[in-house]
């Protein structure tokens, strides 16, 4: 439970203090937003989504706008949490279906959405992952309620299995209204806009990125006797566990003085084992479980290689950490791949044990003549590549310009629904869409919005803790303590 | 920090004198003990003191005067108060003082040590407390208070649990009877009903023989329990499973408890012990109730004619209901040579049980006028006894559950790992994990083969096994009722709870305080009360041990183990039997 | 002496906050909130019966009739005495403690007394509470193990369930004495 010490005297809105540190707000626009992220995927959940959610906040707030976070609740962390900087983190206690989203049944989680929003006072609902349901639900309480929606896109989707039919029709309904839509690569952008029918003006493309200074290079902790080649992944059947198991026997019979260090967890594991266990490796293969995230660099900078056999991939931060750390990546060519990183800095394979093991074979000989670039330059190359506060300016742009756009009305989003989404789906959603807006009438009547009180702000420009924060460091120290408990 | 003065109520009327106490420096608060009166020899006064000092271990001194103007104010006591403070050297010194028909008091500290100059008054807080209920209550859960015996080490229970423990310690200070002509005079809570005490002295004397009487019939008993006769192969093996020897076996421990010439050492043990006792007066006259009952007008009699027949009904029943199974029930085609076998057997086993019954009919009787006897030894065995009449006679029942779950469960285990082999996995054994394997062709066909046939036969066992585990739920509902009301009666702390009824403050979760009417520049008044421990929590701490452990099992695991046909026990087992 | 301020509660309902200040040092707030009214008993009793008498027209036993008046009148009962809370009261004590009682619309009254050397803080909280995020005010307790952790948070006015206006009034008072509390208490 977040607990907030000390007095408060000064978080009263009438006792705020006068700005008398105008260096610290020049920086500031004069256009500030309240948004509120959404998604079901947050810390303690680890993920390039989660890291994604947190770095972005940490820079808006930064640049003075109030940003909260929604998730639902991780086992025993549920209620109110503030992270660093006052980024304020609310775990609802909603019932998890399967692979950490929620059950939705589109009206259960309106009541303390709608809450939250009008407590806080949001402006911008920014959806976080096609696969969160929490995610659909808030885009779709946003747009009965009246307020702006941007949605993000972290993951691409195949268009030919039954699931993936599903699953577009689903995104198609929650995309066609929407304001705003920013994919994390050209490839992804792309694939958005043939599922979801999109007019592709209304998609931006803002790639991820990486802290370059979490992930610099070691080059005295690698081995120089052997070669290590490292895979950091879930071990999953998305993230190419399968050929990962015919790659290992191949190279390790190939090359003796060649290893693997295998960080993540997942139900593929067992696969791996059992061909560690087959081909009596168990001195060559490391396989480390879970890893939290700091300690991904330093699993990172033990190896030479970096090697990725994900089947479908947006963006893929794990080659852009590996490269900021100094090693050779070798991956496969599917989706947003090939944008990320220049061709000098990656081997890139077709998805199948003979193409990555000819890659990797590659990438081994250039490593044994020495033909590498030095782990400095490769870092010094990629840190420019992806910052933080260049996806938040961008996507701040994004927010400009979608708070200056109308959200649709009823009438008009009914209208978009039913000729958007076909005949039977949208006249379905257009009836959910109505009894949604009837909800809301309900809970308006039972609650109105002038009982629920305006919650107080941690960040933002009128923001309790950005302004104490120069003031006395016990904020610095509570946060920490609401960050541990 | 604010002076706190903690005033007993009893001597808010006393007449002036000198106020006797423990003065905590930690909490800053003065805990008023005593009033001694005028007059009295300093020297006198100081010894009184050291005696109780020793005694009790509590730091008692002199801390202020106390001043009642029942009549004009007179100048020359004000000073001669004042001068007292020279002779009880105090740090600080109060001076209370009640004006006459006012209820307001005016109250000051006065510290010496500080410079004349400075105006050395604190703030003061009056606390009045009931000096009997601190006495006698228990705080819960116990404070930390360090042994009586430990020497000279001052309580060092912080907060309110120094005051009530300072009460209770200074017992040797209230012994002094008011009426006494000692060389002081006194003026502080006293007991009551001096000449009842003689009966309980009485009571007291004879507690101890008769103790050790009962100890050692007690004592006997066991021994002759624990003799080598009842050790032989299947009598602990049966007494283990009969509830009945379990409750008699816990009676038995309890009463040596109570019955046990050692002292009890703390509140705790003590209450455990009435509580114990009270229980078992409660169960034995309930059992001698029911015995009354059950002799007047010839019951038993009609009780063994009614069994006879219910038991030979309830084989009719199962015989039908086996019937109906070898059919087609609720219209399913079941297999038809395996139905006919299990009909069969367990058709078998029936008529196996009612010739028995019809044996045993002639004894019913008499048997059930010894048991009707076992009910003087208390409710609890009579019930215990009735829940395992129940047992013995769904024996069969029991029988057919445990048929049925046996083939049940060995085709669910065949059936789960041939679908392994249909996967081509495998569970190995050592690491305890599913691994892949391949089979095989000839392994895959007979596999295959296998499989199919148990499918086959799975509804036919699946429905055998359906019917008898809820008839052996239900049998095992009854008697888990039946375990509950002996675990009612074993457990509830009656004594306990009669005592927070009665006397709610002998039992304290804390204290409240009242807030007394206030006039401006007066201290602040306060009334301390007792707050009573609530109800569920007395039966929470205070609940005595049953002698069987409840199921372990969860809902969930239940419906697993059904599901995997594995056994269900009775809810009473004995906790070693589960580890 | 005595002031009285009304407020809502996060439902909307009226509250009435007491102030009493007794001296520097002790302080009661007592927030009352309106009695069960007669409309709502009404209706629930109505409720109860006509459903009763609907039955007893299908299945002809009067038994339910008189079962429906006695769930009634003991349902009244176990409400006024288990669940209706009529007031909610805080006094703080300086250098003595903090006392919560609430008194039941029966006339109950359950007490909770902390000792103030086992109160770390007073704080007000949000928390998510049924389909709402509230704002309450709660006392951490000091954890005897480890002098800077917390064993406990309480809760105070549960049942009363102020809006933050409220909130904070009776926080800053609270807060004034806990600061010369700690003045004093460190100061000699």
């Amino acid at each position: 439970m977040a607990f907030r010490g000390g007095d408060w005297h000064g978080l009263s809105p009438s006792a705020a203090l006068p700005c008398t540190n105008s260096g610290r707000y020049s920086t500031y626009r004069t256009r500030t937003h309240n948004i509120c992220m959404v998604s079901d995927f947050f810390y303690p959940n680890m993920g390039g989504v989660e890291s994604h959610i947190y770095q972005l906040s940490q820079c808006l707030i930064e640049r003075g706008h109030k940003v909260i976070i929604v998730t639902h609740a991780y086992g025993n962390r549920k209620g109110i949490r503030y992270l660093t900087n006052g980024l304020k983190v609310y775990y609802l206690p909603l019932k998890v279906m399967y692979n950490q989203s929620t059950a939705t049944t589109l009206f259960h989680s309106l009541p303390l959405l709608r809450y939250i929003f009008v407590r806080e006072r949001v402006t911008i609902i920014h959806s976080h992952s096609s696969f969160s349901a929490m995610a659909h639900d808030a885009l779709f309480h946003a747009k009965t309620m009246g307020l702006q929606t941007v949605f993000t896109d972290h993951s691409l989707f195949g268009f030919a299995d039954v699931s993936s039919v599903l699953t577009n029709k689903l995104l198609t309904v929650s995309l066609c209204d929407t304001n705003h839509i920013i994919c994390v690569s050209y490839t992804s952008k792309e694939n958005t806009v043939l599922r979801a029918a999109l007019n592709p003006e209304i998609v931006s493309v803002i790639p991820n990125a990486v802290d370059p200074t979490d992930f610099t290079p070691d080059p005295f902790r690698r081995p120089d006797s052997v070669m290590t080649i490292v895979v950091v992944s879930r071990l999953v059947y998305r993230k190419g566990t399968d050929l990962l198991s015919g790659i290992i026997p191949e190279l390790c019979h190939k090359y003796p003085d060649l290893n693997f260090i295998i960080g993540g967890e997942g139900p593929k594991r067992i696969i791996l084992e059992e061909v560690r266990e087959r081909y009596q490796l168990h001195d060559r293969v490391r396989l480390l479980g879970a890893l939290e995230h700091k300690d991904v660099r330093n699993v990172l900078v033990q190896g030479h290689i970096f090697l990725n056999t994900s089947l479908t991939e947006a963006f893929c931060m794990a080659i852009v950490e590996a490269a900021s750390c100094g090693l050779q990546v070798v991956s496969t060519r599917v989706g947003g791949i090939p944008e990320v990183l220049p061709e000098n800095l990656i081997i890139l394979c077709e998805p199948s044990v003979k193409s990555l093991c000819e890659g990797l074979e590659k990438a081994i000989s250039q490593l044994k003549s020495g033909t590498l670039p030095a782990p400095e330059s490769i870092h010094n190359v990629v840190k420019t590549f992806y910052t933080w506060r260049n996806v938040a300016e961008r996507t701040e742009k994004v927010y400009d310009r979608v708070a200056g756009e109308a959200v649709l009305p009823m009438d008009r989003r009914l209208d978009r629904l039913i000729s958007h989404c076909g005949p039977v789906t949208g006249y379905i959603f257009a009836l959910l869409a109505v009894f949604n807006f009837l909800f809301l009438i309900f809970l308006r009547w039972v609650t109105p919005d002038s009982i629920i009180d305006v919650a107080i702000d941690a960040s933002g420009p009128k923001g309790a803790w950005t302004h104490r924060y120069s003031y006395s460091k016990k904020r610095g120290q509570n946060n920490e303590i609401s960050k541990t408990r | 920090m604010v002076l706190k003065a903690f005033f007993p109520t009893c001597c808010t009327s006393a007449d002036s004198g000198l106020l006797v106490g423990r003065w905590v420096p930690e909490q800053s608060s003065a805990v008023v003990l005593a009033v001694v009166h005028f007059p009295f020899i300093p020297v006198r006064v100081k010894e009184l003191l050291a005696q109780v000092q020793q005694a009790s271990q509590v730091g008692v001194a002199v801390l202020g005067t106390w001043c009642h103007r029942r009549q004009e104010p007179e100048e020359g006591l004000g000073r001669f108060l004042e001068g007292l403070g020279v002779i009880f050297f105090h740090e600080p010194w109060l001076q209370l003082c009640r004006e006459r028909g006012s209820t307001f008091w005016s109250c000051k500290a006065i510290q010496r040590s500080t410079p004349p100059g400075v105006p050395s008054e604190d703030q003061v807080m009056l606390v009045f407390y009931d000096q009997r209920q601190v006495l006698l209550s228990q705080l819960h859960p116990p404070a930390a208070l360090p042994d009586h015996q430990a020497g000279d080490a001052p309580a060092s229970a912080g907060g309110l649990a120094a005051v009530f423990d300072t009460v209770a310690r200074s017992k040797a200070l209230f012994s002094s009877d008011r009426f006494d002509e000692g060389p002081v005079r006194l003026s502080h809570w006293q007991s009551e009903g001096v000449e009842a005490s003689v009966l309980v002295e009485l009571a007291k004397q004879a507690a101890g023989p008769a103790c050790l009487l009962l100890s050692f019939l007690l004592s006997l008993l066991s021994a002759m329990a624990a003799c080598r006769l009842f050790r032989l192969w299947p009598l602990p093996f049966i007494c283990s499973k009969l509830s009945t020897c379990e409750q008699v076996r816990h009676r038995l421990g309890q009463l040596s408890l109570v019955f046990s010439t050692q002292k009890a050492e703390n509140p705790t043990q003590l209450m455990r012990k009435a509580n114990v006792l009270i229980s078992v007066l409660l169960d034995v006259a309930l059992g001698l109730a029911l015995l009354t009952w059950l002799h007047g007008k010839d019951r038993i009699g009609q009780l063994a004619d009614a069994l006879i027949p219910v038991a030979d009904r309830v084989a009719e029943e199962l015989q039908h209901l086996l019937q109906w199974l070898m059919g087609a029930p609720a219209g399913l085609k079941m297999n038809r040579a395996l139905d006919q076998v299990l009909g069969r057997f367990f058709l078998y086993h029936i008529h196996l049980w009612i010739s028995y019954i019809h044996l045993m009919s002639p004894f019913i009787e008499r048997i059930l006028w010894h048991v009707g006897l076992s009910a003087c030894l208390g409710l609890t065995v009579a019930v215990s006894l009735l829940s395992d009449i129940i047992a013995l006679l769904t024996f069969h029942i029991y029988c057919f559950y445990v048929y049925g779950a046996r083939l049940y469960c060995l085709k669910m285990y065949g059936l789960s790992s041939l679908w392994r082999l249909f996967r081509g996995k495998k569970w190995n054994v050592l690491r305890q994990r599913v691994d892949s394997c391949s089979y095989d062709l000839d392994q895959l066909f007979i596999g295959t083969l296998l499989f199919t046939i148990l499918v086959f036969l799975l509804p036919t066992t699946a429905l055998y096994y359906l019917v008898f585990t809820l008839l052996r739920l239900l049998v095992v509902a009854v008697q888990g009722l039946l375990h509950l009301l002996v675990d009612l009666i074993n457990s509830l702390p009656l004594y306990s709870v009669g005592l927070r009824l009665c006397r709610p403050y002998r039992l304290a979760a804390g204290v409240k305080f009242r807030v007394l009417e206030h006039e401006a520049g007066k201290p602040l008044r306060l009334l301390m009360q007792i707050n009573p421990l609530p109800y569920s929590r007395v039966v929470r701490a205070y609940r005595l041990p049953s002698c069987g452990c409840r199921p372990k099992l969860s809902w969930s695991s239940l419906c697993r183990k059904l599901f995997f046909g594995e056994l269900i026990y009775p809810w009473r087992q004995k906790g070693g039997k589960q580890d | 002496m005595e002031e009285e301020q009304s407020f809502l509660d996060i439902c909307g309902g009226s509250l009435t906050l007491q102030r009493r200040y007794y001296s520097p040092s002790c302080r009661e707030f007592c927030l009352s909130s309106p009695p069960l009214s007669l409309r709502s008993l009404t209706a629930v009793t109505c409720t109860v019966w006509l459903a009763a008498y609907g039955f007893f027209t299908l299945c002809e036993n009067s038994m339910i009739l008189s079962a429906a008046i006695f769930i009634t009148l003991l349902g009244l009962l176990g409400y006024l005495h288990f669940v209706k809370i009529d007031q909610e009261a805080l006094l703080i004590i300086d250098s003595l403690g903090i006392q919560m009682t609430s008194s039941y619309a029966s006339g109950k009254e359950s007490t909770t007394f902390i000792e103030m050397d086992k109160v770390k803080d007073i704080v007000i909280n949000e928390a998510i509470y049924m389909q709402k995020v509230i704002y309450y005010l709660c006392i951490l307790l000091k954890d005897p193990v480890e002098p800077h952790g917390i064993s406990q948070v309480v809760p105070v006015f549960q049942s009363a369930k102020p809006r933050l206006d409220c909130l904070i009034e009776v926080y800053r008072s609270c807060q004034e004495i806990l600061a010369h509390q700690k003045a004093t208490s460190t100061s000699p």
